[in-house]
């Protein structure tokens, strides 16, 4: 659906090409300043300092002929009109009145209750709702959201993510979603394109990228915490280390113990024979260890990732 | 340092007809870390006010030990404050902020510059102590205002508000690990507001969740996340958060294919399920079927997603190993559950 060819966010990166497909979701997943609202400005055609060729539908795109919205990080929404009269902001522009579509996109996004509320009388999640709900009004193509939930807390965000899939399959839009998040990027990409530094690094399935990694870098972001070195080629994600069940593994000291309740984050000097290094290791539950005890760590071979230098 | 009680503690704003926190009861015991958690719009702040003396409760007390410091003022509190932006003298050095709150005491400059090298040893910003502000980093910035909070030899209770909030989240582990060293050696009373799961469940021994005004649930962090009191608790911990089954969820009474390892009563108990504790197995005349499968990553070479289950009007989510199309039928197996005892209550 949507098409960017000789993709570059400036003038000295490296191009690429990506594209979006109907009825999918494509995330980009980068750290700040990587370029990812760069990208999303050529997508939606405003001034940016990215470049590339931008088709819809295999036509080039033209601004203002109304297949691409945009939902940003911040909610924008007309402070002075009610929910009803911001969903139907768009249609009301193109001289279009119709009820039933204002209440069908407001139940979309489940704010069918608050049509005659103010936008200040709404949560932050609402808010980002109704912006949802009016970016679909004009039925885009192309959706463009750029870190739509990072005002959001973290509940807010589980809901909405969840939502997503349902709204993309219902409406058949073709989905851009940046995050910065790698746990939103592999829970809802059908593809995947990671941005580091103004380039696209890697591009496919989020599996695929999870599993072979083209280097350092592309290991590294999509993973939360950060990888761990092994060797000067070898690296290992925190979720594939685990306490030894025998004498076998990498002596090693607790510096500090965490946890999310789901999770625990055990950070650790884990002795190799090349030194010392500073891991972090993600397991399931809360765990009883504490901060300076010995414990041996293993990897299982399968999850070493060879990165080369 | 002592032990602080909130004892039947309500409050209203003045021009506020609704209640912002209602019939708090809660003890911190003097030496332990506290955690109040919730939302924002939770009354975290409102709270604090209280604690700090800057707000007094409109019913109920407050202790400081056994002193009644409802109507005491924050000036006569001795509290510390630590906030989330780091509050610090830009044109002193660290070490004349830190001796700032000592000299205003009437310690000596002998006495106080020995006390404020001691605690920025302890914080490990020793080395920056004649830089100032400006030259260190948010991660030293923050360290150094906890010094300057913390450098007091008479506080009673430190209070600390979201203090990571400006810190970078690679950091934000180490000084909550410095953080806790200090509050042990000194064996301080500390209460700590936060938004941020892993802050409260990390941080301290016992953690409050709040909402809408009122302490649904006060437990260590494994009673909270294993045992909630209440279907809110259940489902606000832990992300995703618990789904319920049985009495109060609707239609979810005579759900089939759903088998528990620890016996269960669905139409009498409300019953809380985490995705992790639930083990879906595929069968292609199985009563739940697959309608979402989101990646999580691998285990041991295998593929891990975490699934939403439906039944009828029922949705539980769990972790499934291997290869899952949404479509297909699964039989589900509880190995533990955790049984709600007030499974009506639905706060926020």
């Amino acid at each position: 659906m949507l098409a960017i060819n000789q993709l570059k966010i400036r003038p000295s990166s490296k191009p690429a090409d990506i594209a979006c497909t109907a009825g999918s979701i494509t995330v980009v997943l980068g750290r700040n300043q990587s370029g990812k609202t760069d990208l999303c400005r050529l997508a939606a055609g405003l001034p940016t300092k990215a470049s590339g060729t931008v088709t819809i539908g295999g036509e080039i795109y033209q601004r203002k002929s109304g297949p691409v919205a945009m939902v940003f990080q911040a909610f924008v929404n007309y402070p002075s009109w009610t929910v009803a009269g911001n969903i139907a902001s768009p249609m009301q522009a193109a001289g279009i009145r119709d009820e039933g579509r204002v209440r069908e996109l407001a139940a979309l996004v489940k704010i069918e209750h608050l049509l005659h509320r103010m936008p200040d009388e709404l949560s932050g999640g609402q808010q980002q709702r109704l912006a949802i709900a009016r970016a679909l009004a004009k039925k885009p193509k192309v959706l463009l959201m750029d870190e739509p939930f990072v005002n959001l807390d973290f509940k807010l965000r589980e809901a909405l993510n969840a939502e997503l899939r349902t709204l993309v399959e219902e409406t058949g839009v073709a989905l851009l979603f940046t995050t910065s998040d790698p746990s939103d990027a592999l829970a809802l990409a059908d593809q995947l394109i990671l941005l580091e530094s103004h380039e696209v690094l890697q591009q496919g399935s989020a599996l695929e990228l999870y599993r072979s990694p083209v280097g350092f870098a592309a290991a590294d972001l999509l993973s939360d915490p950060g990888i761990n070195r092994l060797s000067d080629t070898q690296y290992v994600r925190p979720e594939h280390v685990h306490l030894s069940a025998d004498s076998n593994g990498h002596s090693s000291t607790l510096r500090a113990v965490e946890t999310n309740g789901a999770q625990s984050y055990l950070h650790a000097d884990v002795t190799l024979t090349h030194g010392t290094e500073e891991w972090v290791v993600k397991l399931p539950g809360i765990v009883t260890h504490q901060a300076g005890e010995h414990v041996l760590l293993a990897v299982d071979h399968r999850d070493v990732l060879e990165l080369g230098a | 340092m002592a032990t602080i009680r909130l004892e039947n503690v309500s409050f209203s704003y003045p021009s506020s007809e609704e209640t912002t926190l209602r019939d708090l009861h809660l003890t911190v015991e003097h030496g332990s870390t506290h955690a109040l958690l919730g939302a924002s719009g939770a009354g975290k702040t409102t709270l604090l006010n209280l604690l700090s003396g800057l707000l007094h409760p409109s019913e109920g007390n407050v202790f400081i030990d056994d002193r009644d410091v409802s109507l005491v003022g924050a000036r006569e509190r001795n509290v510390a404050l630590v906030f989330q932006f780091p509050v610090l003298y830009e044109s002193k050095s660290v070490l004349a902020n830190l001796t700032f709150p000592l000299l205003n005491r009437g310690w000596s400059k002998v006495d106080a510059k020995a006390r404020a090298l001691e605690i920025a040893k302890e914080l490990e910003i020793d080395d920056v102590v004649s830089a100032r502000p400006g030259q260190l980093s948010l991660f030293q910035k923050q360290l150094a205002a906890i010094g300057k909070s913390l450098v007091r030899t008479d506080v009673d209770l430190v209070l600390l508000d979201e203090p990571l909030t400006a810190v970078e989240p690679a950091m934000k582990w180490r000084l909550r690990q410095t953080l806790s060293k200090f509050q042990k050696h000194h064996g301080l009373t500390m209460i700590y507001v936060t938004h941020d799961q892993t802050e409260a469940l990390t941080f301290a021994s016992e953690v409050s969740v709040l909402a809408n005004g009122a302490i649904l649930q006060t437990g260590t962090p494994t009673e909270i996340y294993d045992h909630p009191a209440n279907t809110f608790v259940g489902n606000f911990i832990g992300s995703p958060g618990m789904r319920f089954v049985g009495k109060g969820a609707v239609g979810t009474e005579t759900l089939t294919d759903l088998e528990f390892e620890q016996p269960v009563q669905l139409e009498r108990q409300t019953v809380g399920l985490r995705s992790e504790w639930l083990d879906p197995r595929a069968h292609g005349s199985g009563a739940w079927e697959v309608t979402g499968s989101r990646l999580l990553g691998t285990r041991a070479g295998e593929v891990r997603s975490l699934l939403t289950l439906t039944q009828g009007a029922a949705e539980l989510l769990a972790e499934g190993a291997g290869a899952w199309s949404v479509g297909s039928r699964a039989t589900l197996r509880a190995k533990r559950h955790a049984v709600i005892p007030a499974g009506d209550i639905h706060a926020g």
